[in-house]
Order: C-alpha cells, then sequence, then structure tokens
C-alpha cells in the first residue's frame, strides 16, 4: 500500500510538470495512472480536473470534483474547478452554489485568501449568467403572450367584420354605411394593437431607453455605484476605498473643505442595503456599466 | 483604471449636457482633452472671443487635480487676468493640489474658470509674467502659487 502511495505521489509530481509545460493531455495521463495507484487522494483528482479543464472535457471534471469532494469535504479548489465546468456546461444555477461555497472556504481559510479576488470575479460571473438565463426565458415568454393576445385582438375583428358583411348581405344597411362600420373597425383594432404593445415596452425594463443608476446611488469621485458607502460628517456619503484615497492625501471633506479624518467616516447601512437592492434587481447591464 | 472609468463617465454626461459657453473640442484619448470657452456676460475684455483649454490627466484622477492650461492658436487667445500668465497657465486654487477635491470635475472647472474671467475688470496679467514665461520650466501643477490676492 504504501509503495503504492509512493508509485502515485511520484505520478503526480510528473503529471504536475507535464501541467506546467502546458501538456494538459499528459497530464491527464499521468494523474489518472496515480488514481490507480491511490484512488483515496483527493489532491489527485483535483489536479486531473484542473487538466480536464484545460481539454474542456466538462462532464469529466465534474465527476472528478464530486470524488473529490466525496474525500475532502473543505476542498475549495474542487468547487472552484467543479463552478466553472458547470458554467461552461450552462448550468448557472449549480455554478453559482458551488463558487459560492468556494468563496466562503477561502474566506474562511487562513493561507488560501489570495485567491478570494479570482473566486470573487467567478461568483460574479455565475451570478450574471444566472441573471442571462431567467431574462431569455422572461422575454420568451412575454413574447408568446404578446402573441397570444394579439391573436385574440385579431380573432375579434374579423367577428366585427363579419357581423357587417352579414347586416350588408341582408341589407340591414347600405355600402356606404358598411363601409364606415369596416373602417371603424380596423382602426379600432389598430389602436388596440398599439396600446398593448406599449403596454408591453414600457413594462419591460429591456426596452426602456434609458438604463440609469440614481444618482443617490453613486460615489461623487469614482461615479459609480457604491458598495461600501460612508457618510461625513456633513451628510454625504462617498465608496469608502475612494473617500480614504483622498483623506490621505488631504485630509478635508471634499465638498465643504471642513477637517475631516477617517476616523470621523461612518457606514451609511441604509444606501448599502439600497445600494444592494438595486444591483439586484438590475444585475444585468449593471456589471457593464 | 479609476481615472479611465470616470473620465468616460464625465464625457457621456457632457455629451448629454454642457452649461452654456463650454464646448467640448477633442477627447480622443483619456489622458489629454481639449475644450472651449466663452464668457457669456458683455464683459468687454472677452467679447467675440473664445478660449481654448488643454486639460492633462494623471492615473490617479480625480484623487489627483487635473493640470489645466489655456493654449493659444490663431483665433484663440490667452485671455487677460491677473491669475493668468501670457503662456496660458493658471493660478487658481482649486487647481492647486492643497485647493483640489475630487468632487469637481471637468464641467466644473470650466464653469469656474467662466466666472473667474465673467468677474474680472482688469486688463493685466501677473506681477512677473515676462521673467516667468521667460524662466519657467516647472509643470503648472508643481508650481507653488501664493494666493495672498483674494480680490479677483
Amino acid at each position: 500500500m504504501a509503495g503504492n502511495e509512493h508509485a502515485a505521489e511520484q505520478l503526480k509530481e510528473k503529471g504536475n510538470a507535464h501541467f506546467r509545460k502546458a501538456e494538459y493531455a499528459s497530464a491527464e495521463t499521468c494523474y489518472s495512472h496515480a488514481i490507480q495507484k491511490n484512488s483515496k487522494n483527493p489532491l489527485l483528482y483535483t489536479n486531473r480536473a484542473n487538466a480536464r479543464l484545460k481539454l474542456e472535457r466538462w462532464q469529466d471534471v465534474i465527476d472528478d470534483c464530486i470524488k473529490s469532494i466525496e474525500l475532502l469535504k473543505e476542498n475549495m479548489k474542487a468547487f472552484f474547478y467543479l463552478a466553472q465546468a458547470q458554467m461552461a456546461i450552462n448550468h448557472p444555477n449549480e455554478a453559482l452554489s458551488s463558487a459560492l461555497m468556494a468563496y466562503d472556504l477561502c474566506v474562511k481559510s487562513t493561507t488560501q485568501t489570495n485567491n478570494a479576488a479570482t473566486i470573487s470575479a467567478l461568483v460574479l460571473k455565475c451570478k450574471k449568467a444566472k441573471w442571462e438565463v431567467r431574462e431569455k426565458e422572461r422575454i420568451r415568454r412575454r413574447g408568446e403572450l404578446l402573441g397570444e393576445l394579439e391573436e385574440k385582438l385579431e380573432e375579434s375583428k374579423k367577428k366585427d367584420l363579419f357581423e357587417i358583411d352579414k347586416r350588408l348581405a341582408g341589407q340591414e344597411m347600405g355600402t356606404v354605411e358598411a363601409e364606415e362600420e369596416r373602417k371603424g373597425v380596423e382602426e379600432t383594432y389598430n389602436k388596440k394593437v398599439e396600446d398593448l404593445r406599449t403596454a408591453f415596452a414600457i413594462s419591460d425594463p429591456e426596452h426602456m431607453a434609458k438604463r440609469e443608476v440614481p444618482d443617490y446611488l453613486i460615489d461623487a469621485i469614482t461615479f459609480e455605484i457604491m458598495h461600501d458607502p460612508v457618510v461625513t460628517r456633513n451628510g454625504q456619503s462617498y465608496e469608502r476605498a475612494t473617500l480614504i484615497e483622498h483623506l490621505k492625501r488631504s485630509p478635508t471633506d471634499p465638498l465643504t473643505r471642513e477637517v475631516l479624518r477617517i476616523e470621523d467616516l461612518r457606514p451609511n447601512l441604509a444606501l448599502k442595503e439600497a445600494c444592494t437592492e438595486f444591483l439586484e434587481a438590475n444585475s444585468g447591464w449593471i456589471y457593464d456599466w | 483604471m479609476l481615472a479611465s472609468k470616470r473620465l468616460q463617465k464625465e464625457l457621456l454626461k457632457m455629451h448629454a449636457h454642457l452649461p452654456p459657453g463650454i464646448d467640448i473640442v477633442s477627447t480622443d484619448d483619456l489622458k489629454e482633452w481639449l475644450m472651449d470657452i466663452r464668457v457669456l456676460d458683455p464683459n468687454p475684455l472677452y467679447q467675440n472671443e473664445v478660449y481654448r483649454l488643454k486639460f492633462s490627466f494623471s492615473k490617479s484622477y480625480p484623487i489627483e487635480a487635473p493640470e489645466v492650461v489655456f493654449v493659444q492658436d490663431t483665433n484663440r487667445p490667452i485671455p487677460w487676468h491677473p491669475h493668468i500668465y501670457s503662456n496660458g497657465i493658471i493660478c487658481l486654487d482649486l487647481l492647486d493640489r492643497q485647493g483640489w477635491s475630487p468632487v469637481h470635475n471637468v464641467e466644473s472647472i470650466c464653469v469656474s474658470l467662466q466666472s473667474m474671467l465673467t468677474g474680472n475688470t482688469k486688463k493685466e496679467r501677473p506681477p512677473g509674467d515676462d521673467n516667468f514665461v521667460k524662466y519657467n520650466t516647472q509643470r503648472p501643477r508643481d508650481i507653488n502659487f501664493l494666493f495672498h490676492d483674494n480680490s479677483v
């Protein structure tokens, strides 16, 4: 057994060497041999998952990650690779929960915090993908509903026109009168369709011409939506990181020029809540704003 | 990163709306912009003239002030003002390291310069203009102007 573990370790090293030289297929083979020698080492599976990620063998990546997580629960790398593969096969919901697991494990761990930025970027990407899927579905459904309603309007128009023809044939009305009635029916129909389409367009944020973040959520220094707003003594709020950058150079309130020290700043929790809510309600475009 | 994102947003805002007498000339990159300003009041010193401003931004804009100077052109003179040297260098507290605040922006600087000209009645250059123009080799932001004269 010990001999096998040693052999597995050597094969892993060989695989790592291939991986560093971007020889992912050879690396994958080495890791597979290593797993044959020792199937109880979770790291062998994550290493192979990473190689398979490069080879774009998504389903195999997922299998390796699940196997690795079975062997080791607090497995940041496995969740991180898993999230990427799930994203690739267009499963953003699963990808997001995997990415969030990876982020939690990363923040909790003392040694791996330098991965936090990379993982939080992946979390953001998953969130955006999730929003896009939802949005696509919503637009498709709206399209169907609108089509159905327009069809109903057309049906009722045809019925009305048919009635007019019938009354004309039964000599209940003259040709001129019938022509006027027909025109009236057409006009009402066109107006109704137009109103319906306008109503749909207005209720659909995708069709709103302007996508703007309200000024009260925007940091007056970076002009971007705030994530962690702090309030100064005169009541104005700024993004913490940028205001501190300014205060380090000049300890003055940007608006009033009164003395302002970093210790004077207070978090603006209600505004932070408002920013978060706005981000959640508008996720799709806000990421590129 | 900070500067380019913020400048792009300033540009969007200015394209949507600009105060009268201020025009964008060129904003080809996010390092240097040219703006034109005119004085709207009937001040005889500045009647029928247009002045061109050159803005240079550092990577740390808006934490750091931009460098702003008037530039001369065949039909764009340097405006007369006791705080504007004949080479276009401007002595204005908000452009100075101490006076700058990151809530200022290109538009607010243009407006400040407009009103600085509007309120002026003296057809003068700062004291020592000749020597300053001849011998100054410093960049505007490195010059320590003395703001002892707040009457203009």
